[in-house]
């Protein structure tokens, strides 16, 4: 009796769900095309995205039942039994992500994780003034001590480039950064080929659940 | 009626959302201003600025994880409600055929009756069956006959008074 109501309302993600998916895509987004690496505006992109990942990580554990990661572990042994399911043309309901979306998910969280990590351990706190340059901020926290405060008036302007100390772990991290971005990039191409795949097998109503209004 | 519970999920569903607006506004902000706040001790070392920042950010984060919490408990209300709604909606649909089939109306009657329930009058019953009105004038009196009442009013009250509980009993 319980599970009749489920069955015959439509699925549909939460709004944290839905603003934490659409607040991360802008960020993506933004930082990808829009800001300057390294920039003030990029830091900012990037702290906005951590949040918006901590927030969906929080509602991982206290959100509602299929928003939390118990509804989708990260299952190799389900997710070929999925792909088995979708090799027999049968399509089963699934209350959160679908096994094989389940590893995506937690596969471009992870990316994003170190995406954010690498970005502000190279960037430190976000700049009090997002117009202001890479070069001002990241000498800032390569500089030490009683140094920072005079430094941060003097070079106001922002125009002098990071100096040699401390940039061959930076360029790692930068490096590091970099390939999980493009990882990222493999895995957005993936996600959204599986999200039209699976609207094409089993309806609309899949991208709808996480639509405005859907 | 139907319309009046869209209304009320519509209206359920922007304060839902209101509230989710605020939180993650909320977590955007905090994790800026522990960022902040992180930078300041590296610094200046712990000083009462520091302090107070530091009761700040935890307030902010606080107000982040109740807010879910709350967020949560909104949703959840809101699922038990479309459930029960939803149970009940089966439930009167169950009763209310097995009453007709008690009464032993026909097919025709059953969809007559049935239309009376939901509040149309005999001359949109007919328009809505394409029957004539005196047709369904007939049939509504055949219906109110074998039910043993003499207007619709007392039809619907029939069904209102098998299935409604008031709380008050349930509470004491
Ligand atoms: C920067 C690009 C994107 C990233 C990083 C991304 C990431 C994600 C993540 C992490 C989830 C899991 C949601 C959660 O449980 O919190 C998700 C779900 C989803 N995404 Fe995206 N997404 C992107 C773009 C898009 C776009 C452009 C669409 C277009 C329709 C889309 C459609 C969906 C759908 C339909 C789901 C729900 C899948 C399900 O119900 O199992 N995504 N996405």
């Amino acid at each position: 009796m319980d599970t009749t109501p489920e069955l015959t309302t439509p699925r549909r993600w939460d709004p944290i769900v839905k603003l934490t998916h659409w607040g991360v895509v802008a960020a993506v987004i933004g930082n990808a095309i829009l800001t300057e690496e390294g920039s003030g505006w990029h830091i900012w992109l990037g702290y906005g995205l951590a949040a918006l990942l901590a927030l969906r990580l929080l509602w991982g554990l206290i959100g509602p039942a299929e928003a939390r990661f118990s509804a989708f572990p990260p299952s190799p042994a389900r997710a070929a039994a999925h792909i088995g399911e979708i090799g027999r043309g049968e399509v089963t309901q699934h209350r959160s992500h679908n096994p094989l979306g389940a590893l995506m998910v937690y596969a471009i969280w992870a990316t994003l994780l170190v995406v954010c990590g690498t970005g502000i351990a190279m960037s430190g706190p976000p700049p009090a003034d997002p117009f202001a340059q890479r070069g001002e901020h990241a000498e800032r926290t390569a500089a030490t001590g009683a140094q920072v405060q005079e430094e941060r008036e003097e070079d106001e302007a922002g125009e002098e480039r990071e100096s040699g100390e401390g940039e061959g772990e930076e360029s790692e991290l930068g490096e590091v950064h970099e390939i999980a971005v493009n990882l990222l990039y493999v895995l957005i191409a993936l996600h959204l080929a599986g999200v039209i795949f699976e609207t094409r097998r089993s309806g609309p109503q899949i991208v709808r659940s996480i639509l405005p209004g859907g | 009626m139907a319309k009046r519970l869209k209304d009320t999920a519509i209206r359920r569903d922007r304060q839902a959302l209101l509230v989710a607006v605020t939180v993650v506004v909320q977590a955007v902000a905090a994790v800026f201003f522990v960022a902040d706040a992180l930078d300041d001790v590296a610094d200046a070392g712990v000083t009462t600025h520091i302090a107070i920042e530091g009761l700040i950010a935890f307030a902010l984060l606080a107000g982040v994880v109740l807010g879910a919490l709350h967020m949560r408990v909104l949703l959840a209300e809101a699922r038990r409600r479309e459930q029960s709604l939803s149970i009940a909606r089966g439930a009167l649909g169950a009763h209310v055929a097995e009453r007709f089939r008690d009464w032993g109306l026909t097919a025709a009657e059953s969809d007559v009756a049935l239309f009376a329930l939901k509040g149309c009058d005999a001359a949109e019953i007919a328009r809505l069956r394409g029957a004539a009105a005196g047709t369904v004038r007939a049939q509504l009196s055949q219906v109110y006959a074998k039910a043993g009442v003499t207007s619709q009013a007392a039809l619907v009250s029939l069904f209102v008074d098998d299935l409604l509980d008031w709380p008050q009993n349930a509470g004491s």
